[in-house]
């Protein structure tokens, strides 16, 4: 019987109250979250901020100190074996057997999964161009990677967790990978990557999470953080910003002002600049300032303008 | 049928076990007519060390028997078994973590119980099956030099020194459990081994050395009695248990 034939009427993962501590550090503060069925869900947020804590405790791997959490639908207590049969899971933390052969290491990884996902993974670990006779040890960090990818695709499971399945890779490997993400959701099947590549995320994902501290601090559409990243403009003066700035710039078309050291953001109240920059050209007595930036989409900037988190 | 890794590993280990353990039978065997014909020199020589001498003393008491167990066992079995169990469970988990291939090994969909077992298992059968392998061939290599001794107490005696050796290995595996720095924990287990020996060469406390257990006078008990002593063999048996267990334990806890 497929892993996929179990039916349940609540969300494919469900976390209720999670958290988790490692010694004084907090991974998880109490974190709730429901991903919907037949979704690419993106879990994106700083070095440190609990998502592959959150990942690990969603398969077991960590046991959270307090709260539940289903994820297709077994409640995941012990150490996971009901959830890991239903689900797929691909690993952050990238080390392999180097003595393995590419073929042998996938079935490795499959053990438990059965002959079917075995011959998938080699297949699609195979269409991504991997050479399957060779030893792990001659593979590069992405052929790693992929071959991971490939293991965590082959099963058929009606989840599929990814700790960042598209780190190392090189753009042209990255957009396969997404294709194949993006028509294994087709099929109505659950995917919840994490990842440090907005671009990525915002082509792939129906829905970003955003995680701070072990919490949730922004749960939106890629079309909704895009549509604010684009009203995000950035000024800078030449050395200090002057005095007065933060006043001078709010108005009807400033949704808000931030001041950092000589960088300034604005969030615009409405995406067509023009408005806002002539009511800056008024303001005769500012000088001009040295360079005008809009819309500009990375994640850094997105975490530290949109969520005032730091340290990307 | 495909061999796993893990399996082949443990098949490795086994047979260069069996393979230098038989080699040392075979070398001792060969050399009971010269030992029995020198035994009186070599008392002298160990007239510094009266353990040594108590030993000698029981196998010009008891013969063959005694050599035998004394060759194959309390030194055979003990210095390369040490070794072997420190060998084949020091990595058993520490090394998953030092090389990084941990949550790897954990993130398949197999319990943790059983990932534990497999491995503790595999090890114990590598280590009992080389001694009850080489001590089987004893009574035939023992017709070389026109002496016998029965399968059924070798065999005893083979279950005894496994399950002493079973007991260092369970407690090297425990640690294993735990730790994740595999030669820290060989040079532990290997230091405790030698303190525990240099203890037992000692004659006023050879008594608290833990290879009173397996030493030449408790062999020669076991081929005397035609029995193992139940008490003994519980307790090893119970040696065993209490660290896979605790092992488990960690384990079933532990962080990929």
């Amino acid at each position: 019987m497929s892993e996929r034939a179990i039916t349940d009427a609540s969300p494919p993962i469900t976390c209720r109250g999670l958290t988790r501590t490692f010694g004084r550090t907090v991974a998880l503060a109490p974190l709730d979250l429901d991903v919907s069925p037949g979704q690419v869900t993106g879990l994106l947020g700083p070095n440190g901020s609990g998502k592959s804590t959150l990942l690990r405790c969603l398969v077991g791997l960590v046991r959270p100190d307090s709260g539940t959490a289903r994820v297709a639908g077994v409640q995941v207590v012990g150490d996971g074996t009901a959830v890991r049969r239903r689900v797929t899971y691909a690993p952050g933390e990238l080390h392999l057997y180097g003595e393995m052969r590419g073929g042998e290491q996938i079935d490795w990884l499959l053990r438990g999964r059965g002959a079917r996902a075995r011959r998938r993974g080699r297949s699609v670990a195979a269409e991504l161009g991997l050479p399957l006779s060779d030893k792990v040890r001659g593979y590069s960090h992405g052929m790693k990677r992929q071959l991971c990818f490939a293991a965590a695709m082959a099963p058929d499971v009606a989840v599929r967790i990814l700790d960042e399945p598209s780190e190392g890779l090189d753009p042209t490997k990255r957009s396969e990978l997404l294709s194949y993400l993006a028509e294994d959701a087709a099929g109505d099947r659950t995917i919840l990557l994490s990842s440090h590549h907005l671009g990525e995320v915002a082509l792939a994902c129906q829905r970003l999470v955003f995680l701070n501290e072990g919490r949730v601090i922004a749960d939106e559409t890629p079309a909704s953080v895009q549509e604010r990243a684009a009203r995000l403009l950035h000024l800078a003066w030449a050395g200090k910003p002057p005095g007065g700035l933060a006043a001078a710039l709010a108005g009807p078309h400033a949704e808000s002002v931030t001041i950092e050291g000589s960088r300034v953001t604005v969030l615009l109240a409405q995406r067509d600049p023009r408005p806002f920059l002539a009511a800056l050209a008024r303001q005769s007595d500012l000088p001009a300032p040295a360079e005008i930036e809009i819309g500009r989409l990375s994640l850094q900037g997105l975490y530290r303008d949109l969520y005032g988190v730091a340290g990307v | 049928m495909r061999i796993s890794r893990e399996v082949r590993g443990y098949l490795l280990y086994a047979g260069a076990f069996f393979v230098v353990l038989e080699a040392l039978l075979w070398v001792a065997i060969l050399w009971w007519p010269s030992f029995e014909e020198n035994t009186a020199a070599l008392k002298q020589i160990s007239s510094p060390l009266p353990m040594l001498t108590d030993q000698l003393n029981l196998i010009e008491r008891i013969g063959v028997g005694a050599y035998v167990v004394g060759q194959h066992f309390f030194k055979g079995c003990n210095t390369l078994g040490i070794a072997a169990a420190v060998l084949f469970a020091m990595g058993a988990v520490a090394g998953e973590a030092q090389r990084g291939t941990l949550e790897a090994w954990l993130a398949r969909p197999v319990s943790r119980l059983r990932l534990y077992s497999e491995r503790y298992c595999a090890g114990q059968l590598a280590l009992w099956v080389p001694i009850m392998a080489a001590t089987l061939t004893i009574p035939a290599l023992l017709t070389t030099v026109d002496e016998k001794m029965g399968y059924a107490d070798l065999a005893r005696c083979a279950v005894h020194q496994s399950l002493f050796l079973g007991v260092i290995y369970s407690l090297t595996f425990m640690l294993s459990a735990r730790g994740s720095q595999p030669v820290w924990i060989a040079m532990t287990m290997l230091f405790l081994a030698i303190f525990e020996f240099a203890i037992y060469m000692v004659k006023t406390i050879t008594h608290y050395s833990v290879f009173r257990w397996v030493d030449i006078e408790s062999f020669a008990e076991i081929l005397k009695e035609d029995a193992l002593a139940p008490w003994v063999t519980l307790s090893l048996i119970g040696l065993n248990l209490a660290p896979y267990l605790v092992g488990l334990a960690f384990f079933q806890r532990r962080l990929p």
